[in-house]
């Protein structure tokens, strides 16, 4: 069934339809009832007085019956001129003959006879014959017709209703009316609140509450929601603001190193023959490639917060070692900028089961942020120690400080507090962000403090320290020149160039370097030129990287050779599969000489460890996955003075490695 | 049956014989009497209600036949013939015809308190001592009602035969 548009559309005149239709209902059954009634009771009444009427005149006219008396019965009949709805009577004789009869109207008529004993009703009239009796004996028969006035009555009495029921349902009406009003307000109030919502896009709106009943409740809750909603277009809007602005900063930032590298890259070729210039040309270029690395790592961090995939792999770590790592990343900056950086570490011997990578990144980047917004000449302290069983970190300057109202909104995902400043490295507005994240991944909190604008600012990270009485692994050190050994190494890469530079590099090592652009000319060469290390792309044409690590490992000549994988993909399922697929490490492009140099040395002091050791010593296998990130070394310094094993990049972390299977031996080195 | 076969007599008299006889309405008073008057309780114990006639014949006969087998107030209706000097005491009701005012003062002298309807049918019997008195009003038989000896005799007659009464004397 489907109700009238009118009542669709309005609460109200449903309401009112509502009232009127149960008082209606109400009122119908009322007034059915009544008349019912009333008929049966007039109907009795009426046969009662009838009755009662025949025995008055039955008694009255006895004694005349009795004696024969015509006008005194006449006289008796008579009376009845007094009862409007008789219309005739009479008496008759004990043998039933007419002795006196009366006539109200002239057409009326009387029984010759009298008739048995009783009632009936015929039309609008009853009549009735009743003996009478003196004393036990019977004198005669009285006959009375009366109007019945049922159909008066019936037709008195739904006038009434019908009255009864307009009155009460324009009272209803009025009645509901006013008590709507109770109801539909409210509602309409909130009505009111979603049309603006829906109509012009305005949540600043509030529907007004009046009552506490259940539409009060409706009036909170949308209220609530609309508050939710405006906060979160208010979110969104600064969001989508903070992306703009981080999409131009981007732009900006990694335009910045280009000019620099071409610059560079113009004087090599200008001066070809000065030693130095080229020397400065190549350091320009080096330091302009780290800004950039460091910028996609960030970019490719924030990218694994939003989808959530930023993990820790945490290891035992001695703390001095992850703080120095971050130290020596930012030293040069604040030299550059002639600031004097103050430190205070533990002594040697504290380790913290963290990720070293990630706890220097948290370092560098507030030693970073330190050095960036403090003006030249500025003081920097680092202080680090052990506090009630948590790691607290300070990093304290006395650079432009920072607003109060701007406290919580530098952690901010692109939030830049001041982008105003003629900074030399602005960044991209996420290391805080960053740098909060995985403090808390650590299980600890990251605060800051300021005085305010031009104050200085001191953060303060603490880590839950989860120090450990063991003794620190074993360590080793690595061979300095482990790296200038001589391998058999096939590059299998099709980006040329790539592949062509990193030969040159691995040849002019001394190595003996063979390059294929596709996956089966490489499985083909493999067999006779049995490398012992092959650098294997994942995108390969023709046999993928993964497949292809199959192939080789199941090749008799390259069983025992290492696989390293090299691809611009760095999620960890990506890592997960080249394991399973028998890699035994896994570089992120772009991969960094001074990555490949430590790898190789790594291996080959591993490969002469093999040789002259034997059988590894079980005590010192090391089980971690030797797989490594080396998309987040972020914090490779920039100094030209190539140590073996950067101490900050991941690669290093990585050659803390473990080959599996029998091959598997234990390396380590010291970064110290 | 006896009272059916009475009542249908009488019906078929009354309807055959359009104009029944002085005697035959009297009789029919005489029988409808008592049902309009109260005797003390004294008077009327277990029993029937006795009517004595004296001096008509013909209507101690007709109200023999109209008595035979009926009842009034539940008690049988027996009619006694009286004889000269025959006392009246034990009767409910007393007729007496045309010839009897002689015997009229004499119950009067005997008997002047006992509960006895005196009926009458000659001018001026109420003022000698008759309660109820027959009387010819148009040719038709009427009756007239002397209240202060019933009164005294300790009758009380029902107002709805005063009603028909053609005369009523010595108003309460």
């Amino acid at each position: 069934m489907r109700l009238p548009r009118l009542l669709r559309r309005s609460v109200r005149a449903k309401l009112t339809a509502l009232v009127l239709a149960t008082t209606l209902l109400a009122l119908l059954v009322n007034a059915v009832a009544l008349v019912y009634y009333n008929v049966r009771d007039y109907r009795e009444t009426q046969l009662a007085d009838v009755r009662t009427q025949a025995e008055i005149l039955g008694r009255a006219s006895a004694a005349a019956l009795a004696f024969n008396d015509r006008e005194e019965a006449q006289r008796d009949l008579s009376t009845l001129q007094a009862r409007a709805d008789i219309e005739s009577a009479a008496l008759y004789r004990p043998d039933g003959t007419l002795f006196a009869s009366y006539l109200r109207a002239a057409e009326a008529g009387v029984p010759s006879r009298a008739g048995p004993s009783g009632h009936s009703i015929a039309g609008d009239r009853v009549s009735l014959f009743q003996p009478i009796a003196e004393k036990g004996d019977p004198v005669g028969t009285v006959y009375l017709q009366a109007r019945y006035g049922l159909r008066e009555r019936l037709l008195a009495y739904l006038g009434i209703a019908a009255l009864v029921m307009m009155g009460a349902l324009a009272a209803a009406l009025l009645l509901s009316e006013w008590l709507q009003r109770a109801v539909t307000a409210p509602i309409l109030e909130v009505t009111e609140a979603a049309r603006a919502v829906v109509e012009r896009r305005d949540y600043t709106g509030r529907a007004g509450k009046s009552t506490e009943d259940e539409i009060g409740v409706l009036a909170d809750a949308f209220n609530s929601m609309l508050k939710e909603v405006q906060t979160r277009e208010d979110a969104l809007r600064l969001a989508d603001r903070r992306k703009d602005e981080f999409l131009a900063t981007l732009a900006h930032e990694l335009r910045n190193p280009l000019a620099p590298i071409s610059n560079a890259l113009y004087l090599m070729q200008a001066a070809e023959n000065d030693p130095q210039a080229t020397g400065e040309a190549r350091a320009m270029i080096q330091r302009q490639l780290n800004q950039m690395v460091r910028l996609v790592d960030d970019l490719l961090d924030v990218s694994r917060i939003t989808t959530g995939k930023l993990a820790l792999r945490r290891e035992r770590v001695e703390l001095r070692t992850v703080a120095q790592n971050a130290i020596e990343a930012v030293e040069s900056m604040i030299r550059a900028r002639g600031h004097t950086l103050r430190v205070e570490l533990p002594p040697a011997g504290v380790y913290l089961n963290v990720d070293p990578t990630r706890l220097a990144q948290v370092f560098l980047n507030l030693l970073n942020n330190a050095a960036k917004f403090s003006d030249p000449g500025g003081r920097i302290e680092f202080l680090a120690a052990i506090e009630h069983g948590e790691l607290v970190a300070r990093v304290r300057d006395n650079g432009i400080g920072i607003a109060p109202e701007m406290r919580e909104e530098i952690f901010d995902m692109f939030a830049q507090a001041d982008r105003s400043l003629e900074r030399s490295t602005m960044g991209l507005g996420v290391g805080l962000s960053l740098s909060r994240r995985l403090v808390e991944l650590h299980g600890g909190s990251i605060a800051v403090r300021s005085d305010g604008i031009g104050r200085g600012a001191e953060f303060v990270v603490r880590i839950p320290a989860q120090q450990s009485e063991a003794r620190p692994p074993l360590r080793e050190k690595v061979s300095k020149n482990a790296g200038e050994a001589r391998h058999r190494i096939l590059l299998a890469d099709d980006n040329e160039d790539f592949a062509v530079s990193l030969a040159l590099l691995l040849r002019g090592m001394g190595n003996e370097v063979r390059i294929e652009h596709d996956g089966a000319a490489a499985l083909a060469a493999a067999g006779q030129f049995r490398p012992d290390i092959a650098f294997l792309d994942i995108g390969l044409p023709k046999l993928n990287g993964f497949d292809l690590a199959r192939s080789l490992r199941a090749l008799g000549a390259t069983t025992d050779s290492i696989l390293v994988a090299v691809t611009g993909w760095g999620q960890p399922s990506d890592r997960q599969k080249a394991k399973e697929a028998g890699f035994d490490d896994y570089m992120v492009k772009p991969v960094e000489i001074e990555k490949i140099r430590t790898l190789l040395g790594q291996w080959s002091s591993m490969r002469g460890m093999l040789s002259s050791a034997g059988p590894p010593v079980s005590g010192s296998i090391h089980s971690a996955m030797p797989i490594s990130d080396s998309a987040s070394c972020s914090v490779s310094p920039a100094s030209n003075s190539p140590p073996p094993a950067p101490p900050a990049s991941r690669s290093a972390s990585a050659s803390a490695s473990v080959r599996n299977g029998p091959r598997s031996s234990l390396v380590c080195f010291d970064s110290q | 049956m006896r009272a059916a076969f009475a009542f249908i007599l009488l019906a078929f008299s009354c309807v055959a014989l359009a104009q029944p006889s002085e005697q035959e309405v009297k009789a029919a008073f005489l029988f409808k009497f008592p049902s309009f008057v109260e005797w003390p309780q004294a008077a009327l114990r277990a029993g029937p209600i006795v009517i004595g006639v004296a001096g008509a014949e013909d209507v101690a006969t007709q109200l023999q036949q109209i008595a035979a087998g009926r009842t009034v107030q539940g008690r049988p209706v027996e009619v006694r013939r009286l004889r000269e000097g025959e006392p009246v005491a034990g009767l409910h009701m007393l007729f007496l015809g045309r010839s009897q005012s002689a015997r009229l003062a004499e119950v009067e002298r005997q008997a002047p308190g006992q509960p006895l309807l005196i009926v009458c049918e000659w001018n001026g019997a109420l003022e000698n001592g008759a309660v109820v008195n027959f009387v010819r009003d148009e040719g038709r038989v009427r009756f007239e009602v002397a209240l202060d000896a019933a009164e005294r005799r300790g009758l009380r007659i029902s107002s709805r035969m005063l009603a028909v009464a053609q005369n009523v004397q010595g108003k309460l």
